[in-house]
């Protein structure tokens, strides 16, 4: 790029569009890794918690979960701290850290509510209906964010992973089993996830 | 009459950093470097400019053990920008 080259307007107009357009490209090429980490992480820890739980009989193994972001945020910031460029803040990447964000409290909400209904509840049958309930209120939160996320970058293949994941999720929900399969819906969240991160990085290079 | 286009802007390099500044809440060196795709030192010399005008404010620190240079838009630098942005609309809505 040269200081003193003479631009018309409309070379000057462009100069700024295109400039805008490669800050929200490098946004989305950032954003690509950590949708690999997380979509990796929630299938290996879906995986891990649908195997143990098919093994032992036993649901307390969905207290993992509350181990996932134990693992997730170190590697994100260790991740972060390996970038050579220090990327901007701007307006859109922290709505979409707001987007996820929101998402964690409400799905950890949903989830502590659920843990305490279930010691609470001594019917069995009330225990499950909540229980199975659990996965397709998150899934579809998942798929929302997502969804929002795409909207907000202004992308279309994490809108249409979005949708996928979200209403996907949901018609896989009510098709799968009322234990541990349930688990498998996450493994198809956690696999959507990292695919989307891998055709954003690719989408822009 | 056509408003007079800010001199200091209307300058390939100036106004990529300007128009990348304008939209972040800093940035630093290397990655206005690598968003440009300017050389260090052609870089170094337009940041002066701005910063000897008021648009953007240099802050010198450390990132871990490597040292960290930080740019920031000033309020002065916004509205020049902005002015300049609706300068060039006015030309272009003239042309058409």
């Amino acid at each position: 790029m040269e200081q003193n080259k003479e631009m018309t307007a409309s070379q000057s107009l462009q100069l700024i569009t295109e400039t805008l357009n490669n800050s929200r490209k490098d946004i989305l090429r950032s954003n690509a890794k950590y949708y690999m980490i997380w979509g990796a992480l929630l299938t290996l820890f879906s995986l891990a918690i649908y195997l143990l739980w098919k093994t032992t009989g036993h649901a307390y193994w969905n207290l993992l979960w509350f181990a996932m972001p134990l693992v997730g945020f170190p590697m994100d910031k260790w991740v972060g701290s390996r970038e050579k460029v220090v990327r901007s803040e701007n307006v859109i990447s922290r709505i979409t850290r707001g987007i996820w964000l929101t998402f964690c409290i409400f799905s950890c909400s949903v989830a502590l509510f659920n843990i305490l209904y279930s010691f609470a509840n001594t019917s069995p049958i009330g225990t499950i209906a909540v229980g199975t309930s659990l996965s397709g209120q998150i899934i579809l939160l998942f798929g929302m964010a997502e969804t929002i996320t795409g909207v907000a970058l202004k992308n279309w293949i994490i809108k249409i992973a979005g949708v996928v994941t979200g209403i996907g999720g949901l018609a896989l929900y009510y098709g799968i089993g009322l234990y541990e399969e349930q688990m498998l819906l996450f493994t198809f969240a956690g696999v959507v996830l990292f695919i989307t991160g891998i055709l954003v990085k690719r989408q822009n290079r | 009459m056509f408003p007079k286009l800010d001199p200091l802007l209307h300058s390939e390099l100036r106004l990529a950093v300007m128009s990348i500044l304008a939209g972040v809440d800093e940035a630093d060196f290397t990655y206005l470097k690598k968003q440009t795709g300017a050389t260090s030192g052609n870089l170094s010399v337009q940041i002066d400019k701005l910063t000897a005008a008021g648009y953007i404010t240099v802050e010198k620190g450390f990132k871990g053990k490597m040292p960290r240079t930080t740019c920031k838009i000033t309020p002065t630098g916004q509205e020049a920008f902005s002015n300049y942005v609706e300068a060039l609309k006015e030309y272009l809505s003239a042309g058409n």
